[in-house]
């Protein structure tokens, strides 16, 4: 460790901090480090391959002598197998294996899940061979409502206590669950303070229940994965996965393999959203099955899942019902706030409500938040975009606004005045003025008094995200040729951020270089260990390993230009154009690496633990604390219902931006997901017979280019000094805060909450009063 | 009902087009399931169940396949013909993935049966320029961004390059919400959509006459 003063901060707020940098670590890129390559718009470097249908997908993949899975699937959502054959179905035209995945007795806990499998010469004859095989069910009692399963006497969902799954695509903590009761398992509580008795003191207070859906991840490319079987102990594995060495774990766990000899290939993926960590979905063994039949036929195996599957069993978004009471008191301040919380993930676990109640408003001096799982007879929820925090900002956001409108304060001052990040209060500010807040509002309000048929609306809501950027996590070697050629190369894969684009703007800029002359391998197990994309750690895990790899190559190759030279390495000057001078000489490029004694530099790096989390931490934690803020603004008809958003600012923080281009994609996906899940998305599962109604994208609605607002995106760049590049996530914050400033946008409009996600155009009219006969839900 | 063309609805409920509109009439039409697969006196001679040859042209050269006549267009193609640019995401009309054109047309190639091009000019996503010859448009969705996992991005494309075709010369009067209508069939989970529209309409403007911008 070697203390260095780095510039730190963002926008007019930056400030000279002492840092403690490891040993080892270039001086960070900080305020002053001026970058000619890194967070310039540079197009991604394998857009051609995209846009032409060259990219390769795991559902592109073809092999000589492929057969294709299909899975038979459990039609009930609790039964016990009372027999079970393979029938017919060995036997059925083209199938080469058969297998069976539950035997007689199992019980079975939701409608979706293993029962057999079937590889065959076609797709179509796999799945006309399913029919052949012979199941016989008992039904059991089953129950998929989440509130009706958490009361006493629901039929139970599962016979045993329950292991916690974790991905890496579940924020880091040390959650352990508390033990059951029936089918509610409470998770440890969030405290400070006395939010009870801060509540009965209040001066103000507002109850109410929020609640939100179910949402599936719906990637475009459905969860899949081809095995080759190279030798008796030795397979290839295609996985559409944004996490090839938890793919590689797996099947090595299965099969008894030493990791050395699995090899995972991910050249590209079509999506992922936190459903696509290992080899096989959070509810169905997709690894184990396919491999197990390529073993049995001695052929390849694909087994990609239907858009059917991938909706029941490849996971989701947990939904939640969230009782909230927060007070004020007559001075205008929030005292307390008090969340009780219930959500389903299914047969599995992690519905918790994420960190916003608790951590985004920190001069609120009295907190508890609450949250436990309930299990229903459904597949199992999962990491998602975020867990957790879309659903706890909504109610958070919404209550604090309801509040607002009670103790006659506005809504973004009280947000400001109890938020103690910097950058967040800033963007708050500038975000107002850039939106036109005070005129939306004083516009709003005025319509609502006149009570026009068609309203506006704006409403504002927050985010939080920690920098969970891994040291030591990814190896990056790059390889300088004679040649000149320069390759960087890392296990890590693409999930659609353009994470090779941005290794490669981190090379070009080390070494001076144009950034098509870098080769970037990355996809591949055999490139080296790497991170799985989830906490948004990718882009901080993997850059400052870049960084340091390549610094290292430079400094072996300012040493060769010394010696060349006559000179002292630190005497040499490296050139805009990557030429190296010194003692009156010049060395192009080229013709350094032309003199190198060897075939190549080959250097090998990671990034250090997180180093600095300037200006504001992440719960106490010694990381960053990364700060977002969404203005939306919506159009309500308030005869028909009908609401759109219109307009969306975004104000971000990513640390350091490493390419305004794909960043941007990133948030504007961020929103646009988030859109979709306020306006749009809803699994749902038919009570009486437990199944998923909508398991397609004609019913389960995702947004499309007609429901997507007006977007514009400002990025804070904040000098962080965690780490080499200064990189943090972005992918999760951009979708936290959406869905609750469309609620609260919505409330501005109407005068009157809609206090469940989606807000469809029902439950307007329902909320308005309009709907006769019915009441006003809460 | 003179159109000859099989559907693949039709024929997986084992009835012609006219016989579903029929059923549509008829609540009682499902006792016509032993009616043969093409009803209407137009149509081809029935064909099937095992394997029969189709040919077309596809991306400009002839093509042909051997493949049932259950087979979709989009399977043939991806599974016999090892073209893959289009992909399967929904299976039933709803997400656009699986765009390609029939003679100039935008199509979900998911629900068309192989035997439904026959004698047609199908374009993929591998016809409208390739990686190291990109044409206007695709190059335009690379410096837009307007692509993140891309799995969208072959039929998004497709989808684009049609209403570029169908615009013509009128390019530079393109407005974004004309581009949104002629990509509202296709769904993309990352959220590219503004970055297509900004590339669509970058490349309407720059080049009037579509063909430029379509074609490598
Ligand atoms: S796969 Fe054809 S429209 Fe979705
Ligand atoms: S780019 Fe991923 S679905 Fe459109």
């Amino acid at each position: 460790m070697s203390p260095k003063l780095l510039t730190l901060g963002f926008a007019d707020q930056l400030t000279s901090v002492e840092v403690d940098v490891p040993a080892g670590e270039p001086p960070p890129w900080d305020g002053v480090s001026s970058l000619e390559v890194v967070g310039q718009p540079v197009p991604r470097i394998d857009g051609h391959l995209k846009v032409s249908g060259q990219a390769v997908y795991t559902f592109d993949v073809r092999l000589p002598g492929m057969l294709w899975a299909a899975v038979l699937r459990c039609p009930l959502p609790c039964a016990r197998i009372k027999s079970i054959s393979l029938g017919r179905a060995e036997k059925a035209p083209g199938v080469k294996a058969a297998m069976l995945l539950a035997q007689r007795g199992d019980r079975i806990v939701f409608a979706g899940q293993d029962i057999a499998a079937v590889a065959a010469e076609r797709p179509e004859l796999a799945r006309d061979a399913l029919a052949a095989i012979e199941v016989e069910y008992e039904a059991l009692p089953f129950v998929v409502d989440t509130r009706s399963a958490a009361k006493p006497g629901a039929p139970m969902v599962h016979e045993a206590a329950v292991r916690t799954r974790k991905t890496e695509g579940d924020e880091p903590s040390a959650a352990t669950a508390a033990g059951s009761e029936g089918n509610v398992r409470k998770m440890p509580d969030s405290r400070r303070g006395d939010a009870s008795k801060a509540l009965k003191k209040a001066a103000f207070v507002h109850e109410a229940s929020y609640s939100t859906q179910v949402q599936t991840h719906s990637a475009l490319e459905t969860h899949g994965i081809v095995v080759r079987w190279d030798a008796k102990d030795k397979l290839t594995a295609w996985c559409s996965t944004q996490g090839i060495f938890s793919v590689r774990d797996e099947l090595a766990e299965i099969f008894t393999l030493p990791v050395a000899n699995i090899r995972v290939i991910t050249d590209f993926i079509g999506g992922g959203f936190g459903a696509k960590f290992g080899a096989s979905a959070p509810g169905t063994r997709l690894g184990f099955i396919a491999a197990e039949l390529a073993r049995k036929a001695g052929a390849p195996v694909k087994l990609m899942c239907t858009r059917h599957e991938e909706h029941v069993c490849t996971g989701n978004r947990p939904d939640s019902y969230q009782d909230v009471r927060i007070g004020g008191d007559a001075a205008g301040r929030l005292v307390a706030v008090h969340v009780r919380s219930i959500g389903t993930a299914g047969i599995g676990t992690g519905a918790g409500i994420g960190r916003n109640a608790f951590s985004v408003y920190t001069k609120i001096p009295h907190v508890l938040v609450e949250a436990s799982d309930v299990f229903t007879n459904a597949g199992p929820g999962t990491a998602m975009r975020a867990p957790g925090h879309p659903q706890g900002a909504f109610a958070i956001e919404l209550a604090i606004d309801e509040l607002a409108r009670t103790m006659k304060a506005d809504s973004l001052r009280l947000r400001i005045a109890h938020d103690e990040h910097p950058v967040r209060k800033w963007q708050f500010q500038q975000g107002a003025e850039r939106f036109g807040w005070t005129e939306a509002r004083a516009k709003s309000a005025a319509a609502r008094g006149k009570a026009t048929r068609l309203r506006t609306g704006v409403g504002v809501a927050a985010s939080i995200w920690g920098d969970f950027g891994r040291g030591g996590a990814a190896q990056v070697t790059v390889t300088i040729g004679r040649d000149a050629t320069v390759e960087v190369k890392n296990g890590v894969q693409d999930i659609g951020t353009g994470i090779g684009t941005v290794i490669a703007q981190v090379a070009a800029e080390v070494l001076s270089r144009p950034v098509e002359s870098i080769t970037v391998r990355i996809g591949r197990s055999e490139h080296g260990p790497s991170v799985g994309s989830g906490g948004s750690t990718t882009t901080s895990s993997v850059t400052p390993a870049v960084r340091n790899a390549v610094e290292q190559a430079k400094t072996q190759l300012l040493a060769l230009a010394g010696e060349l030279f006559g000179v002292a390495p630190r005497e040499v000057v490296w050139g805009p154009d990557g030429t190296a001078s010194g003692g009156g000489k010049s060395l192009t490029f080229a013709a350094l690496c032309k003199k190198l004694p060897g075939e190549a530099i080959v250097t090998t790096a990671t990034r250090a633990k997180t180093f600095g989390h300037h200006p504001m931490s992440f719960m106490g934690q010694p990381m960053q604390q990364i700060a977002g803020v969404q203005f939306a603004e919506v159009e309500v008809d308030t005869w028909t219902g009908l609401v759109r958003a219109t307009r969306v600012l975004a104000m971000h923080d990513c640390g350091r931006v490493m390419n305004e281009l794909t960043c941007r994609s990133q948030i504007n996906g961020g929103i646009i997901l988030g859109t979709s899940y306020a306006l749009l998305e809803e699994r749902v599962l038919d009570r009486d017979f437990g199944r998923m109604l909508n398991a397609n994208l004609d019913f389960y609605k995702i947004a499309g280019a007609k429901d997507v607002p007006e977007i514009e995106v400002v990025l804070t760049d904040v000098y962080v000094g965690n780490n080499s590049t200064g990189a943090v996530g972005i992918g999760e914050p951009s979708t936290i805060p959406t869905a609750a400033a469309i609620a609260c946008a919505v409330y501005d409009a109407l005068g009157v909450p809609v206090r469940s996600l989606p807000i469809t155009p029902a439950k307007i009219l329902a909320a308005l009063g309009r709907v006769p006969g019915a009441g006003v839900p809460t | 009902m003179t159109s000859p063309t099989l559907t693949r609805r039709g024929l997986l409920r084992g009835a012609g087009t006219a016989s579903v509109l029929a059923s549509c009439a008829k609540p009682n039409a499902d006792d016509a399931s032993n009616a043969p697969a093409v009803s209407d006196a137009t149509a081809p001679a029935e064909i099937g169940p095992g394997a029969v040859s189709v040919a077309f042209n596809l991306n400009g050269k002839p093509a042909t396949v051997q493949v049932e006549p259950r087979v979709t267009l989009l399977d043939a193609l991806r599974i016999d013909l090892g073209v893959t640019g289009p992909k399967l995401v929904c299976d039933r009309g709803a997400c656009g993935a699986c765009t390609v054109l029939v003679d100039g047309r935008p199509r979900n190639a998911c629900m068309m049966l192989a035997h439904d091009v026959a004698g047609a000019n199908v374009t993929t996503i591998e016809g409208l320029g390739a990686g190291d010859s990109p044409s206007a448009l695709q190059a335009a969705f690379v410096r837009h961004d307007a692509l993140q996992c891309g799995f969208c991005t072959s039929g998004m494309l497709t989808s684009c390059a049609a209403l570029l075709q169908r615009i013509g010369p009128n390019g530079a009067k393109l407005t974004a919400q004309t581009v949104r209508e002629a990509i509202s069939g296709n769904l993309c989970r990352c959220g590219t959509y503004p970055h297509v529209v900004a590339a669509v309409l970058e490349v309407a403007g720059a080049t009037p006459l579509s063909k430029a911008a379509v074609t490598p």
